[in-house]
């Protein structure tokens, strides 16, 4: 290779490290998500999101209580709870059974401090049905996080 | 003028990115996966993530077991597996692209979902590659042939007078910027199995020609390509005929390695409905009426019409006229397979193909477009009295279907169904 095609390949490789390490803990990523539809109001002027099947969001590394609202408003299979597994990093915290499917219910989940380095922690939601056509999971409220 | 040609693909890169990241530079709401950029790309998060390629688990995970309908994912009759309107080609196309996107994805501990941020953009980043290496393979036959000027004159034309760059930049997880890379490829490739027909050029033919077919199984026309190129007159097609039989080794290998990349998708076929060929449209209630094509509309109409939407394209119909040397020999070819191409799409149901910039049905094929195009620039440029007329002429085709792009991007045209009227009204108006 010549001088040139040298500086190139090490500036790709420099380039490419220094991507690398922005993207492993990058500062808007708490703001992603995945799986959630657009904020609705509901009529008391409530705000929520519709899940899909499944969903994920992010709250800071460093919370350690959080809650999460929750209403299925279309039962399970012949009239079963609606369950919603939560998930921190992929391991699994809680499951909340929705047995009204009218009802509100504010979840509380405790997470066990995250001995990682990243600012945001994930959090992935498993709903155990999902209502067709539409592909609705169930209704998640603004989670407030402490 | 030199600079300007030999530069092109970094400027259009330069074009691409900036459109992109104005696009779809944020992390909420991406829309690259729906409509039919969700059938072609389903496969990817199946075959990746669920290590399924049936797309059981998927619909499972996501869905509640059923595919929402306007994926156009339908279970099939018989059988009750499901069946993809789309094939693999264009999955198969995007794969590198987001097997990196899952790694980083990994990574950033972001949702390893398949439909997550990085999916999107892997997905995305990919269409725009490939249409720059179709450009940058396009732009290296026509320097063969043309002069600076007129290979850069015929880029710009082929890029931003027609929905290239729309579908590379826009509505990226549709097929046609893929296809347009393959189309490239593969008239490169035929040029080269002509002047020099080796054992790699060979298997590379019928590699390329399958992947196209597994794109979109109507560009099985493209084909013809092979047997047509060079043909000039009537008397010519004898002495092919008898190159062809001189070569039929040659096209044994052609034709077997075509199979082999084939044999993924007649078997998934074979699996979900138990045929080896299907029509994936039919439980969609979608097919060819080839007795009553609508010519006329997909030509010129103000909803879809080729010419309508890419005007600049006159001029390769001008192109066939005059072309010479190299162009010549593309000349039968191309008006036999866009009279081909436009007999199908003609005669299809949704002849409009749905929510679109342009007729995107032509969009593969551009590649065979180009030669005619610098065959008219060159035809022109040997009249340098009309030059400034007809540059100029060029040039408000091109400003206007910029102009109609960024309309379509910004929701002021309509997707479909464009009337008159409409057209009129809404006429290089921005809001």
């Amino acid at each position: 290779m010549r001088r040139r095609q040298w500086i190139a390949a090490a500036a790709v490789l420099v380039a490419s490290a220094l991507a690398l390490g922005y993207l492993y803990d990058p500062p808007w990523i708490g703001g992603v998500t995945s799986g959630l539809r657009p904020w609705e109001e509901g009529p008391p002027g409530t705000l929520f999101r519709w899940t899909a099947g499944r969903a994920t969001f992010f709250v800071p590394s460093n919370v350690t209580t959080m809650i999460v609202p929750l209403r299925s408003v279309f039962p399970g299979p012949d009239g079963a709870p609606v369950k919603v597994e939560i998930r921190d990093n992929g391991r699994s915290v809680a499951t909340i059974v929705l047995n009204d499917p009218e009802e509100w219910v504010r979840a509380t989940v405790p997470l066990t401090p995250s001995a990682g380095r990243r600012r945001f922690r994930r959090i992935d939601l498993r709903i155990s049905r999902v209502v067709n056509p539409y592909v609705l999971g169930v209704m998640t409220g603004e989670v407030s996080a402490r | 003028m030199a600079r300007g040609a030999r530069h092109f693909v970094a400027a259009a890169a330069v074009a691409a990115a900036l459109a992109y990241t104005a696009l779809y530079g944020h992390i909420h709401g991406l829309p690259h996966f729906q409509s039919d950029g969700y059938s072609y790309y389903v496969y990817l998060p199946s075959a990746i993530i669920y290590h399924d390629v049936t797309l059981e688990a998927l619909a499972d995970d996501w869905y509640g077991g059923r595919y929402p309908d306007p994926t156009g994912i339908r279970r099939w009759p018989s059988t009750g597996r499901w069946l993809n309107l789309h094939p693999i080609g264009t999955a198969i196309l995007m794969a590198p692209f987001v097997l990196v996107a899952d790694r980083l994805t990994v990574w950033s501990n972001l949702p390893r979902d398949g439909f997550s941020l990085y999916y999107q953009h892997g997905a995305g980043v990919g269409a725009i590659l490939y249409m720059l290496l179709g450009l940058t393979i396009l732009r290296r036959m026509l320097r063969r042939h043309f002069s600076d000027g007129v290979v850069l004159a015929t880029l710009i034309g082929i890029t931003w007078g027609t929905n290239l760059f729309h579908y590379a930049v826009f509505d990226c997880t549709f097929s046609h910027a893929y296809a347009f890379f393959l189309v490239c490829v593969w008239l490169w490739l035929v040029e080269r199995w002509w002047e020099r027909p080796t054992l790699a050029c060979t298997l590379a033919v019928g590699g390329v020609a399958a992947l196209n077919v597994l794109v979109r199984h109507t560009n099985g026309i493209y084909v013809l390509l092979l047997p047509l190129y060079g043909v000039v007159h009537w008397r010519d097609l004898r002495a092919r005929a008898i190159e062809l039989r001189d070569r039929w080794r040659l096209l044994a290998i052609a034709a077997a390695t075509g199979a082999v990349v084939l044999a993924p998708q007649l078997a998934l076929y074979k699996w979900v409905t138990g045929s080896w060929f299907v029509n994936a449209y039919v439980p969609h209630g979608m097919g060819f009426d080839f007795g009553s094509p609508h010519l006329a509309d997909v030509l010129f109409s103000t909803q879809k019409g080729l010419f309508f939407w890419s005007p600049i394209l006159l001029l390769c119909a001008a192109g066939v006229f005059v072309a010479t040397g190299w162009a010549r020999k593309l000349v039968v070819p191309a008006v036999v397979l866009f009279a081909l191409q436009t007999w199908l799409i003609a005669s299809w149901t949704v002849w409009q193909f749905g929510a679109s910039f342009g007729h995107r049905g032509y969009t593969d094929g551009l590649a065979l477009a180009a030669p005619m195009m610098a065959a008219c620039f060159a035809w022109m440029a040997k009249r340098p009295r009309f030059v400034p007329l007809f540059a100029m002429g060029t040039m408000a085709a091109v400003l206007l279907s910029i102009a109609q792009m960024i309309q379509y991007w910004i929701g002021v045209l309509p997707m479909e169904n464009t009337t008159w009227a409409q057209y009129q009204d809404l006429f290089l108006r921005f809001r």
